[in-house]
């Protein structure tokens, strides 16, 4: 197989739900984690108690993981206010997605 | 000599500052006022200062809404970023609209050369500016200058509330005018604050924490024959009841019958009953105590912080709104403490992260470090002088016309 035109491999929603759960867990501790009913749908804030330094520290993570392929920081900076506070995971994966 | 205002808004935080750079322009010889709503704030101010009250007691119903802001910030639950909106929507925004007319009016009185606001009390440099007299800013929370870079849309979110209510009080500009750009000063130094581009008239003259009044009665008996090491425990001023009764309940959890002396903040009938090595009052002689402390655990208040570190103690920060995240992300990079999440964090964590700051010398390393580095950027002597720079600035100015 020809390396230089080989695709990179898509992510399915679970596949990138799963690295995301797993830098959650590195910012928040396992014991927590453990705790919590991490879905899709939990949003940073109100679900999962992050607050801005933690959901700073997560999002360093996303950029160096997805890095080449995506411009997550810039993407995270232009939200305001409330888009940061109702933030979920699946607008983070869709993103992701779109970007693959 | 000079005749300098602070303005201030009903926050100890951001007042106390005020107070050590006031009584210090007042040794020099220059005239100090405050404009406040509170009339309370009469007793704290140093010798010679004068309070310039605001008031609008023509009818019992403006004077209600003068006493409804007096502890509006403690009236509600708020975390984390949320707070922020809160922060601006209910408290910020309502307050120095409520404050303007007031500020003008006090202005035309007591004719300052120099006006000082606070960062957010934008109303107080609105009035400057429109009024063309020269005004240097005082930031009390420098976490929020930070807030610039990790988080850009809020910053940009903030200042687009305060450039609204600068529009509804007649500034045409379509800028902040929050911070002066004469001398917007940060009590912090640049080691504890982390790099920044920032323009020139920032000045970091360093925590000042020098002549507040002393008055607070405390078991200093009961404190000094313990043995055990010493901590302070407090969660500051802006905290309702709710928070204080789950954050103590495990304080208690974690150390009662311990081998640690713990002075903890909070009103004692909060709970019936209190650990027998615990000392727990209201109010506690904060600067007088932490020079006989070993740590301090607290909610990364900015000023408890700047405190804390001046004497070279290490911490555990629980910060539970506001720009507290980002104070206690500076404490944590700069090594000088432990920081656990408010809403997740168990006794178990808080005993062993105060376990670990005492045991390891790294944190009491760091945290002197810190200290130096605030005695060094000049504290009040700098603040009063780069003050003082700004009357040269209005006389050079007033020779010009």
């Amino acid at each position: 197989m020809d390396q230089l035109t080989e695709e990179p491999k898509k992510l399915s929603n679970e596949e990138i739900f799963d690295v995301l759960n797993q830098f959650i867990t590195e910012v928040i501790g396992e014991e927590f984690v453990d705790e919590m009913d991490i879905t899709q749908d939990s949003s940073f804030t109100k679900d999962l108690e992050m607050d801005s330094i933690e959901i700073v520290a997560f999002s360093e993570k996303v950029k160096i993981h997805f890095g080449q392929n995506i411009n997550f920081t810039g993407w995270l900076s232009n939200m305001d206010l409330d888009e940061i506070i109702s933030l979920k995971l699946s607008d983070i994966i869709n993103y992701i997605r779109q970007c693959q | 000599m000079g005749k300098f205002v602070f303005i201030v808004p009903p926050l100890t935080g951001h007042i106390n500052p005020t107070l050590s750079v006031g009584a210090e322009l007042l040794d020099r010889g220059h005239q100090v006022g405050w404009i406040s709503l509170d009339e309370n704030l009469g007793t704290q101010l140093p010798e010679g200062g004068q309070l310039l009250l605001i008031r609008y007691d023509q009818n019992d119903q403006e004077k209600n809404n003068s006493e409804q802001y007096l502890d509006i910030i403690t009236k509600k639950i708020v975390y984390g970023i949320e707070s922020i909106k809160f922060l601006y929507e209910e408290v910020l925004v309502p307050l120095n609209r409520h404050m303007f007319d007031g500020i003008v009016a006090q202005l035309d009185l007591f004719a300052p050369d120099v006006v000082i606001n606070d960062h957010q009390l934008f109303a107080g440099a609105a009035a400057a500016y429109l009024k063309g007299i020269p005004y240097a800013t005082s930031v009390t929370a420098p976490a929020a200058v930070k807030m610039m870079e990790d988080l850009p849309k809020i910053h940009e979110w903030e200042i687009n509330q305060i450039i609204e209510l600068q529009k509804e009080l007649g500034i045409e500009e379509i800028k902040s005018v929050a911070c002066s750009e004469l001398l917007t000063m940060v009590f912090t130094s640049q080691a504890f604050f982390g790099n920044m581009e920032l323009p020139g008239y920032y000045h970091f003259p360093g925590p000042v924490i020098s002549h507040r009044k002393k008055m607070v009665a405390f078991d200093w008996n009961k404190f000094n024959t313990s043995n055990a090491p010493k901590i302070l425990i407090s969660i500051g001023t802006t905290f309702d009841h709710e928070y204080k009764k789950d954050f103590f309940s495990k304080v208690v959890e974690a150390f009662g019958g311990e081998n640690l002396q713990v002075v903890l903040v909070s009103d004692p009938d909060l709970f019936e009953q209190w650990p027998a090595n615990f000392i727990v009052q209201s109010r506690v002689p904060q600067l007088d105590l932490l020079p006989h402390l070993n740590a301090v655990i607290c909610h990364a208040g900015h000023n408890t912080v700047s405190e804390t570190l001046y004497q070279g103690l290490p911490l555990v920060v629980i910060p539970i709104a506001y720009d507290q995240s980002h104070v206690a992300g500076r404490v944590v990079a700069t090594g000088c403490g432990v920081r656990l999440n408010y809403r997740r964090f168990r006794a178990h964590h808080l005993k062993d992260a105060v376990r670990e700051i005492l045991s390891e010398p790294a944190y009491k390393k760091a945290a002197e470090e810190i200290g130096r580095s605030f005695k060094e950027s000049g504290g009040t002597t700098r603040a009063a002088e780069l003050l003082e720079s700004l009357v040269l600035y209005k006389e050079a100015a007033t020779m010009d016309k």
